[in-house]
């Protein structure tokens, strides 16, 4: 969709060469990782999940801070641009949380022979999906102004208690080894290739994190708009 | 917020308040004890008769119980500030909002104190455990817990009264985000029943401190938004 | 190949997610646009009827 004007307000202000660029990006991406990018020798080619399953995991964790901040700055200036943001990256933040929680099984079971375990970083991301998910059922409705402003406070609490359950978990986990370890699979020390291919495959992910936030919040925005307009169609024909 | 005497004053009477009607109904703390109960004897069914199994659960089972103690605790106070309307109300007597969620958080731990005095017997008794030698640094841990449940479910609870689905939300918001809780208060008390002291757990103890800690400031801080009009 | 269909159905899962949500941005941001705009014409129509209603009156 190209960027355009009407009645004097931005319909679009969405410019076409932003997409194309994630367009490009996510296709690079896609060659990197099955093309350019050396198969690892332990894992053997699930390992290429990592790319976009650890793009994936940043991109939530980069989605839930936009809902912090978001969160704190609505509640300080009361604009709905942040509620808008806020509301709109915490859904983001679902959708990849989600794609975690899938592929990381996906991962896991030829590489630890189970499809879950509990890891700290998955079951980090299965208590922000449930915290998330909670936000989002929290706002269903967004027309009551107090809903919003709750809404704000559980993405602060929420964000606030990362550190908080990623420390009892590693707590918790000293007391619960792994079930059974088929092969142990490493992903630091990555080799340069792996490392660029990683890079791209996280460049994309952000890029398009961008771009759908603004799609979502457009629907946000039009959503707001529409519930003003009834509400003068209202008053012209009712008086 | 400024912790000076009219801002004690101010949540002490509210906490006096509650307290009274409290004791008059004693409908909250009613309903909180018998589900307390329910849950441990519900627990004693489905874990079986193994005694090396009830004792390697039993302090996971004494913090479910509490947890959910909390929950309908908050709803049933809730729903009561619901029908009576008496929020607004005193929300308007209050100059400083930080007051009423301080009482609030009070009443609840206090509440939920009572509880875990009341089922520690019963707790003993069912799941044969011997909780005499560490008595006091037990009593420290269901302290801390207590207090960081009564904190953050009460600035939930909060949250939750003026939206539809009130019944469903609270437990929604409130277990998610108490986990990092909870594992430290359920593992410090299994330490304890196991016969270690609390310079043992001091990993744990100063886990549940930060929680309590920051959630406190944090509510303190936000709760002017969740009154405002 | 071995373990190819664990990667195969990663890859295909998080597209088919990941171009689901497009599709059903899209299709929202659409038939918002498409209220909005027949409501802002309704009300366009209102209020022109309204003042020639008035000026009728007087």
């Amino acid at each position: 969709m190209a960027g355009g004007e009407k009645n004097g307000r931005p319909v679009n202000f969405w410019p076409g060469w932003y997409a194309m660029l994630t367009y490009v990006a996510m296709v690079a991406a896609l060659w990197c990782i099955f093309v350019y990018a050396p198969t690892e020798k332990a894992q053997g080619i699930v390992q290429r999940i990592f790319y976009f399953h650890v793009s994936s995991a940043m991109t939530m964790f980069v989605a839930f801070f936009a809902v912090f901040v978001a969160s704190i700055i609505y509640l300080w200036k009361h604009a709905d641009w942040w509620d808008q943001t806020a509301m709109s990256a915490a859904e983001l933040g679902v959708l990849f949380c989600t794609l975690v929680l899938i592929t990381g099984p996906i991962w896991g079971r030829p590489i630890w022979g189970v499809w879950w375990t509990w890891d700290p970083t998955l079951t980090l991301t299965l208590v922000l999906w449930l915290i998330y998910v909670a936000y989002l059922m929290l706002r269903a409705d967004a027309t009551d102004p107090r809903r919003a402003r709750f809404a704000a406070i559980l993405g602060i609490v929420g964000f606030i208690d990362v550190p908080l359950i990623r420390w009892s978990i590693e707590k918790w986990r000293n007391l619960h080894p792994d079930p059974v370890i088929v092969q142990s699979g490493g992903t630091t020390g990555l080799p340069p290739a792996m490392m660029l291919t990683f890079l791209v495959s996280l460049t994309a992910f952000l890029l398009l994190f961008v771009f759908l936030l603004r799609q979502r919040m457009a629907i946000a925005r039009r959503r707001h708009e529409l519930e003003v307009l009834r509400y003068k169609v209202d008053e012209a024909l009712f008086g | 917020m400024s912790v000076n005497g009219a801002f004690m004053r101010q949540a002490g009477a509210i906490l006096a308040k509650d307290l009274k009607t409290e004791w008059r109904a004693r409908e909250v703390f009613t309903s909180m004890f018998v589900f307390t109960v329910l849950v441990v004897v519900v627990f004693q069914f489905t874990i079986g008769s193994n005694p090396a199994l009830i004792r390697e659960v039993a302090a996971g089972v004494l913090w479910v119980a509490l947890l959910f103690a909390t929950v309908i605790g908050l709803q049933r106070a809730v729903q009561m500030e619901g029908e009576e309307d008496c929020l607004q109300g005193v929300l308007l007597a209050v100059q400083d909002r930080s007051a009423l969620f301080l009482a609030k958080a009070l009443a609840n731990m206090i509440y939920l104190l009572v509880v875990a005095g009341c089922i520690l017997p019963l707790f003993a008794l069912w799941f044969r455990v011997d909780l005499t030698a560490s008595l006091p640094d037990l009593g420290v841990i269901l302290a801390l817990g207590i207090v960081g449940l009564s904190v953050l479910g009460t600035l939930f609870s909060l949250i939750v009264l003026n939206i539809r689905m009130r019944e469903v939300m609270l437990p929604l918001l409130f277990l998610p985000v108490s986990v990092p809780l909870l594992i430290a208060s359920v593992y410090a008390t299994g330490d304890l029943i196991d016969g270690k002291t609390l310079a043992d757990i001091r990993d744990y103890v100063i886990l549940i401190t930060v929680f309590d800690v920051v959630f406190l400031v944090l509510a303190v801080l936000i709760f002017d938004y969740v009154v405002e009009e | 190949m071995k373990n190819f269909w664990y990667l195969f159905s990663a890859y295909t899962i998080i597209w088919t997610a990941l171009w689901a949500y497009v599709v059903y941005l899209s299709q929202a941001n659409r038939a918002l646009k498409q209220d909005i705009e027949a409501l802002r014409a309704q009300l366009d129509n209102v209020i022109a009827a309204n003042d020639a209603s008035k000026e009728g009156g007087v």
